[in-house]
């Protein structure tokens, strides 16, 4: 884990879980594997707050447990996982995603079971419904039902999944059998999938409406008591918890950037044809898998959406899109894209012709270098120096005889594809990391006015919600002079651009870690 | 009888007759003749009579002797040259045919010293010697500005040489270049543009949107746009550097010997083609542009709270 990933996840740990959970959390990712006693020492944080946190940690998956490396009876050790917390900047592309699947329901369902780290079935579809009754026009409230059917498709198409078992800790071992050797617990804990109900929705029926919260409620509601039975009651789906499943969204996004790529290269028909195979695999083929499962022409043909009418010897033309789609050649052809599109962006189009060059001939001598890419000896060398000194390209010395003597070395420029992948996602770690610095200390300089904004907003609304005069509103309206208001909406500007462009780099993040895990597992 | 007398004379052929007789067939081959040659011409000579006429004029400077692959040829030496080499001592005859060897393509000085085994100072001489007599001739090569290679003088020097087609006086022509990839790449781009309109099914809209490397010269060629010839081979270097630019990819068919713009049986075919991604995210952020990026860390003299790039590409 680098310095940059680290620094990342600590700013993350503190925007999501505030200062406490980042010192443990930070800790953990540091230091490895440690137990109780060790982080409250080292952090100096008293042991209520250390274990606090390691609960808000647990629960959202980022730190998981397991018996102590010094076997059965030793303190049970926790673990960070940094790749858990990094996935906290890609939140807002799983929510946006589940809106564009399922609708408002599903985007509130993903970001409720994302805020929480893990919900009951019940709970969420009880949260969600009062959210949408909330903005719902009076008098109007969304069925708990509805809820449900939008959980149950999330559920079907697995981008939701139960909690994986709990690991079966030493500590908890019981000395039955003394004479048996006891192995220690796994240090992998185990999967979701591990579990044959991973994808199995309780068995539990729920009734009922979203309740719309007044804005005078302070939890009491005309039939309060009511209220108070029907949260205590139990649904039959306790000890049931579900989490987003992210692989599952990861597989989606690897799906929409292929997609999106034939079109780019071939055209529209084949993108479609493209979506409608990896749609038919997408429940059958483990997010991981480096091949689709083969499919036929026919299938194909059948299950493509009925207004594409593209008749049936068309489909048997495209001889590149056999039922087989190689996925690890198609992440690394998007790594490869996003690593010329960098050097295109920050040296320019001519270092970029040199760079896809070298992707191309793999081992080249300056020479060759200025003749294959036409560019005149002096700038082609400037710009090969540039790209070095950048570690974009690296160079190898083949001596041609054995003194290594300069004048009879070949010294050959190439790129690495992986290694160069990596740097480069390191760049993208720091890179997100100085936004997210920039936006706290935007907000900070800017906090006195921020507070006095804010109450503002809160005068002005309990003056409406009592039915205040006109003039009263204006009046404290102008409690904020007109520069005082244009900075903060030049604040607001400035902290819309960093959010947003924090997404974007994590774009390229996700194509560039797809890539180096694909190339691992290969 | 005279029949007779002739007939003997023939028996018994004068050496200097058959010297001439070699010397009129290599001047029949310009390119050197083999043995063989000599033989099917004058079938009643001995092998000994032949090769002594061969030694004679070996030797006399009259012919030269080279290797091929099959054997060894004799040539008829330049008159020209073998009288103003007459004067030369045997090295400056060395080097003369180490030049010579080395064809249109020139030889380094350097390279002439490890051929002939001569110290510097003596190639020198004799390289201003051979120069002065005309007999040979520097030309400056474009691999190396300050590389000079020596040829025979009435030689038209190869293109690695001079540069070829990018090249006017040693200057790479970048313009020119620059030119002919964004001409070569419109043409492309038309010709898809042409077959996207034309609405047929996606397979026949794709193959014709390829345009041979043939097609491409051919349109290069009547744009007049080139003051030098240029060959189909100049324009697919100049399409390679638009492959290398992610505008155009290539495909290589099998073609029947004869179809125009095939060589050795295949043609390439080029087509323009769009990126797969959009520009990649990182680049969206000032950082990712940014020339100082490795030296900036929050508490640093440039850190993000304070980078001048995040002000302006906020306030933008």
């Amino acid at each position: 884990m680098t310095a940059q990933e680290v620094r990342l996840c600590g700013l993350l740990l503190q925007e999501h879980f505030g200062e406490v959970v980042e010192r443990i959390g930070t800790h953990l990712l540091r230091g490895g594997a440690q137990n109780l006693r060790t982080i409250a020492n080292e952090t100096n944080t008293p042991l209520d707050l250390v274990k606090k946190s390691l609960c808000v940690l647990v629960q959202h998956g980022v730190c998981d447990f397991g018996s102590g490396r010094r076997g059965p009876g030793s303190p049970v050790e926790y673990r960070g996982n940094c790749e858990r917390v990094l996935r906290i900047l890609r939140y807002p592309r799983y929510i946006y995603t589940a809106k564009t699947l399922y609708g408002d329901t599903g985007e509130l369902i993903v970001e409720e079971v994302l805020q929480r780290g893990h919900m009951t079935m019940s709970n969420t579809v009880k949260t969600v419904a009062d959210r949408l009754t909330h903005n719902m026009e009076e008098g109007r409230s969304m069925e708990y039902s509805e809820v449900v059917s939008s959980f149950s498709k999330l559920v079907e198409t697995h981008f939701l999944q139960r909690c994986p078992p709990v690991a079966e800790t030493a500590t908890a071992a019981p000395s039955a059998t003394p004479a048996t050797h006891r192995t220690p617990a796994s240090v992998t804990p185990p999967t979701a999938e591990s579990n044959p109900d991973c994808y199995k929705l309780p068995p539990v029926t729920l009734t009922g409406r979203g309740k719309r919260r007044r804005s005078s409620d302070d939890g009491e509601e005309p039939g309060g008591v009511k209220k108070a039975k029907m949260d205590s009651e139990s649904c039959g789906d306790e000890g049931i918890y579900w989490q987003v499943n992210f692989e599952r969204f990861h597989q989606h996004f690897r799906d929409q950037a292929i997609i999106s790529a034939v079109a780019s290269k071939l055209d529209q028909t084949s993108s479609e044809i493209v979506r409608t195979m990896l749609r038919m695999s997408e429940v059958t083929t483990t997010p991981t898998a480096a091949y689709t499962q083969p499919l036929s022409a026919n299938e194909i043909f059948r299950s493509l959406p009925p207004n594409y009418s593209i008749s049936r010897p068309i489909l048997d033309q495209g001889g590149s899109l056999t039922g087989r789609s190689d996925l690890h050649r198609a992440l690394a052809n998007l790594a490869r894209a996003t690593l010329e599109s960098v050097v295109q962006e920050r040296f320019g189009s001519r270092s970029a012709r040199i760079f896809r060059l070298l992707l191309r001939k793999r081992h080249l001598e300056q020479k060759q270098v200025e003749d294959f890419a036409m560019i005149p000896a002096k700038e082609a060398k400037d710009m090969l120096y540039t790209l070095l000194s950048e570690n974009l390209v690296q160079l190898q010395e083949i001596p041609k005889t054995p003194d290594h003597a300069p004048s009879r070395t070949f010294y050959l420029y190439t790129v690495n594809q992986l290694p160069t992948a990596r740097l480069l996602l390191q760049h993208c770690y720091k890179t997100v990391a100085n936004l997210i610095e920039r936006r706290l200390f935007e907000t900070k300089e800017n906090k006195r006015l921020l507070e006095k904004s804010q109450r503002i907003e809160a005068i002005l609304a309990s003056l409406q919600a009592s039915g205040a005069e006109p003039e009263q509103l204006t009046e404290v309206e102008e409690m904020i002079t007109a520069p005082e208001r244009q900075q903060l909406e030049a604040l607001r500007h400035h902290i819309n651009k960093l959010d947003s462009t924090e997404n974007q780099v994590d774009e390229t993040i996700f194509l560039l870690e797809s890539y180096i895990i694909s190339t691992k597992s290969k | 009888s005279v029949m007779a007398d002739v007939k003997v004379k023939q028996e018994s052929p004068d050496p200097v007759q058959i010297e001439n007789r070699i010397k009129e067939l290599c001047q029949q081959f310009p390119h050197g003749i083999t043995d063989q040659v000599i033989q099917n011409d004058m079938p009643h000579l001995e092998a000994q009579q032949r090769a002594m006429a061969i030694n004679r004029l070996l030797s006399l400077g009259q012919l030269d002797l080279l290797r091929n692959s099959s054997g060894l040829l004799y040539r008829m030496k330049d008159a020209q040259t073998a009288s103003k080499m007459k004067g030369s001592d045997n090295q400056e005859k060395l080097v003369y045919q180490v030049i010579e060897d080395a064809g249109n393509k020139g030889i380094w000085s350097r390279d002439i010293r490890y051929k002939s085994n001569l110290p510097l100072t003596e190639i020198n001489k004799i390289l201003k010697n051979l120069e002065s007599k005309k007999l040979i001739k520097a030309v400056k090569s474009v691999a190396a500005s300050k590389k000079k290679v020596y040829m025979l003088y009435n030689l038209q020097p190869d293109r690695s040489v001079t540069g070829g087609a990018w090249y006017s006086d040693q200057d790479f022509e970048s313009e020119f270049v620059e030119v002919l990839n964004q001409q070569c790449f419109k043409f492309l781009q038309s010709k898809a543009e042409v077959a996207r309109d034309s609405k047929q099914s996606p397979m026949v809209q794709r193959n014709s949107s390829f345009a041979t490397s043939h097609e491409v010269w051919k349109y290069i060629c009547e744009l007049g746009i080139s003051k030098v010839d240029l060959s189909m081979e100049d324009i697919e270097t100049i399409l390679n550097t638009l492959i290398y630019d992610g505008k155009v990819e290539m495909t290589i068919i099998a073609a029947k010997e004869g179809t125009v713009g095939s060589v050795d049986g295949q043609m390439k075919l080029y087509r323009g083609v769009n990126p797969i991604i959009q520009p990649t995210g990182l680049v969206k952020a000032p950082c990712g542009l940014c020339p100082v990026f490795d030296d900036c860390h929050e508490g640093g003299e440039i850190s993000p709270s304070n980078c001048v790039y995040m002000a302006e590409w906020l306030d933008f």
